[in-house]
């Protein structure tokens, strides 16, 4: 049992990706990927004017609406997303954040030639947000190799020693040495410091790698899925982190997880599907071809990224005839996938609620800007479901969790040692 | 010729060697598709190369049996992995053929210790990148694209990508589980040193080219996608005593495409340094 500050029940984010929302069907004809070699004679400069802007505010009504935070990314060189450089936008929305937190999931720790980089950066943006931030590492995929011609065997031994050099950084009063097999720094005193402490929550994404679970779950850290599989997919990997939070001897907690899911809420069923299709389609066909698509995919994967042992049991366990998120050809296949939940608020609500209740996720991470959507629906879809989903889900998790997973809060702890002993 | 598995260790890793054959011994280090990487046999080049020699072709660390891929993360960490090979095997003077990744490591071997390799016959080695003469993207096209095409890597390794021997070595789709691990591994150890910088390249190699006093073939398929030739000249223009070899109808596998050339080139000439 451990002592916080935060409510006992999920938490929800709205995450934005930032894509380029300006593709047609030529890119479809003509390009094999939307990732590391789409021209971007493509990149029209007058379209890109206010596009930033757009994007953040619909984060900024988010917050406005309630949510629990936000949430950006880091990706290069590809039409999916265009944030090379999340804490330029973490920065941006630091002056105009209420109450939620600002999740960076995360920045790509081996692309920086000192880590100490990212320790500074981050601990500028909790400093400038008031102690705002989930500070997320990512070791990065075939797409980040390929984009900074780093290699992928050697980016994943340089990402843990990498997040050890950031940890001690913040943690250790400085200045102090630090001596690993790839960074070496005689001088580790970064100013400033994070204004949470120890330091703020870290978050590190994973896609079922054995490995990857208990370097988190070993450091206490939350784990993000990030496969865009189904429930029973999902329930698969969360339930194994769960089991090996308790081998390394620390406590679980639905907190420790999160998840990326893409909605889009409606009056009704029909409402939602007729508003969000184009923009679904444009999103799974587009910003997916090159990645969670089979058509262009041969980036994801790229050697060396995982052990042997694990490559050979992805193996065992995958399909190459299987069909993708990006795949998927109709409505029907969308909806079975489970990753894009559509509908009315009763039908959202049940979905995100499984995903709760049996995949034990605490952190619904929610994409409300899909594709090309207008800023428009964005804002009305992420409006109705912080009135009518938001409430329920937080109200039935903290029913939930209380039961299961007790945690004193700094509230609770404050209030009982007030009270007299006889009560 | 029946080939043999041994272990040897060298500088403290474990070292699965693939043998066969009698006469002098010849170390062979393999490539990134290559024995070793794509099998756990030799080829018909191998095997015909054993009838005049002892065969001796270790897997890279990470690769079939063989330990202590932590400890590489370098071209220079091989080399020296390689050294103490040559201690291990008590070989003062080596004779080595090497092809692609295994030639480049037989160089950085020969610029570091030039006394311990005697004979070098070196099939479209990796190592140097001329102007405009990059090595081809083949982390990216080892995986297969729109669910199992591996037309670009069949392009990279062979002249013939159609044929049935580019077909039957990288078909489309995916190898058996055990074969595909094999392939990983490979490309794992290389990525290792040879993903930075993009690809198998040492920036400082050609000036260090004219330590080298091993008399050196060279041998390069004429259509080499992968590695291209303006490598094999520079190859041959910098290192000493060296020769340039190009097999007509070649690719860069030119080993395993034309077998026969290659050996008429190798064979004479790696038999010409008895005294090794």
């Amino acid at each position: 049992m451990s002592t916080t500050s935060e409510p006992n029940r999920a938490q929800l984010f709205s995450w934005h990706f930032m894509p380029w929302p300006y593709l047609d069907e030529t890119f479809e004809k003509k390009y094999e990927s939307g990732w590391i070699t789409i021209p971007n004679s493509e990149f029209d400069p007058d379209k890109a004017r206010g596009l930033y802007q757009e994007y953040l505010d619909e984060l900024v009504h988010a917050d406005e609406m309630g949510y629990d935070g936000v949430v950006l990314n880091e990706h290069h060189q590809n039409i999916y997303g265009l944030m090379p450089a999340p804490n330029l936008l973490a920065a941006a929305l630091t002056p105009r954040m209420k109450n939620g937190k600002i999740v960076v999931l995360g920045n790509l720790v081996p692309l920086h030639f000192r880590p100490l980089r990212v320790a500074e950066e981050y601990a500028m943006l909790d400093c400038m947000s008031g102690g705002k931030m989930v500070c997320g590492f990512a070791p990065g995929g075939g797409h980040e190799a390929f984009s900074y011609s780093y290699s992928m065997p050697l980016a994943r031994e340089r990402f843990w020693e990498g997040i050890d050099l950031i940890v001690q950084a913040w943690t250790k009063p400085g200045p102090t040495e630090f001596y690993g097999k790839h960074y070496q720094m005689r001088y580790v005193n970064p100013w400033p410091q994070p204004l949470q402490r120890p330091h703020p929550p870290i978050w590190v994404p994973g896609s079922n790698s054995i490995e990857t679970m208990y370097e988190v779950a070993k450091r206490g850290f939350c784990y993000f899925v990030s496969t865009r599989s189904k429930l029973a997919g999902v329930k698969r990997s969360t339930l194994r982190f769960e089991e090996i939070v308790g081998e390394v001897g620390q406590t679980f907690h639905p907190n420790k997880m999160g998840l990326l899911l893409s909605v889009y809420v409606g009056e009704t069923d029909e409402i939602a599907r007729r508003e969000s299709e184009e923009a679904v389609f444009y999103f799974t066909r587009y910003c997916l071809k090159g990645h969670l698509r089979r058509a262009g995919r041969r980036l994801t994967m790229a050697p060396g990224g995982l052990t042997p042992k694990s490559y050979q049991s992805y193996l065992e366990n995958s399909d190459v005839t299987s069909k993708l998120l990006g795949d998927a050809e109709n409505w029907k296949d969308i909806d079975e996938m489970g990753s894009i939940i559509v509908g009315s608020p009763e039908t959202v609500r049940q979905k995100l609620w499984e995903f709760v209740n049996d995949a034990h996720i605490g952190n619904l991470l929610i994409q409300f800007h899909i594709g090309n959507l207008s800023k428009e629906k964005t804002l009305k879809s992420q409006k109705l479901f912080a009135e009518t989903v938001l409430p329920k889900l937080r109200a039935d998790s903290q029913t939930l969790f209380e039961k299961k997973y007790p945690v004193k809060t700094a509230a609770a702890a404050t209030a009982t040692s007030k009270k007299p002993k006889s009560v | 010729m029946k080939s043999k598995t041994r272990t040897v260790v060298a500088g403290g890793k474990s070292v699965e060697i693939l043998e066969a054959g009698k006469g002098p011994p010849v170390l062979y280090l393999h490539g990134v598709y290559d024995v070793h990487s794509l099998q756990g046999e030799m080829f018909a080049f191998h095997e015909a190369l054993a009838e005049s020699f002892t065969v001796i072709a270790p897997a890279h660390p990470g690769c079939g049996e063989s330990t202590g891929i932590g400890e590489i993360s370098n071209i220079e960490d091989l080399a020296f992995h390689y050294l103490d090979l040559l201690d291990a095997l008590d070989i003062r003077s080596a004779t080595i053929a090497g092809f692609c990744l295994g030639g480049w490591i037989a160089t950085e071997m020969a610029v570091r210790n030039p006394e311990r390799i005697g004979r070098m016959a070196l099939i479209a080695p990796a190592g140097l990148q001329e102007p405009g003469a990059s090595v081809g993207d083949f982390f990216m096209y080892s995986q297969n694209r729109d669910g199992g095409i591996m037309r670009e890597l069949r392009e990279l390794l062979f002249a013939d990508a159609d044929g049935p021997i580019a077909n039957g070595i990288v078909p489309d789709g995916r190898v058996s589980v055990s074969n595909e691990v094999r392939r990983y591994k490979s490309l794992t150890i290389t990525g290792r040193v040879g993903w930075e910088p993009p690809y198998l390249h040492d920036r400082k190699l050609r000036g260090r080219l004219r330590r080298i006093t091993a008399p050196t073939m060279l041998v390069w398929g004429d259509t080499d996608r992968m590695i291209p030739i303006a490598n094999g000249r520079a190859y041959s223009e910098n290192i000493p005593q060296a020769s340039l070899r190009i097999v007509k109808g070649g690719g860069h596998s030119v080993q395993i495409e034309k077998p026969d050339e290659v050996l008429a080139h190798v064979v004479p000439f790696l038999k010409s340094g008895k005294d090794s």
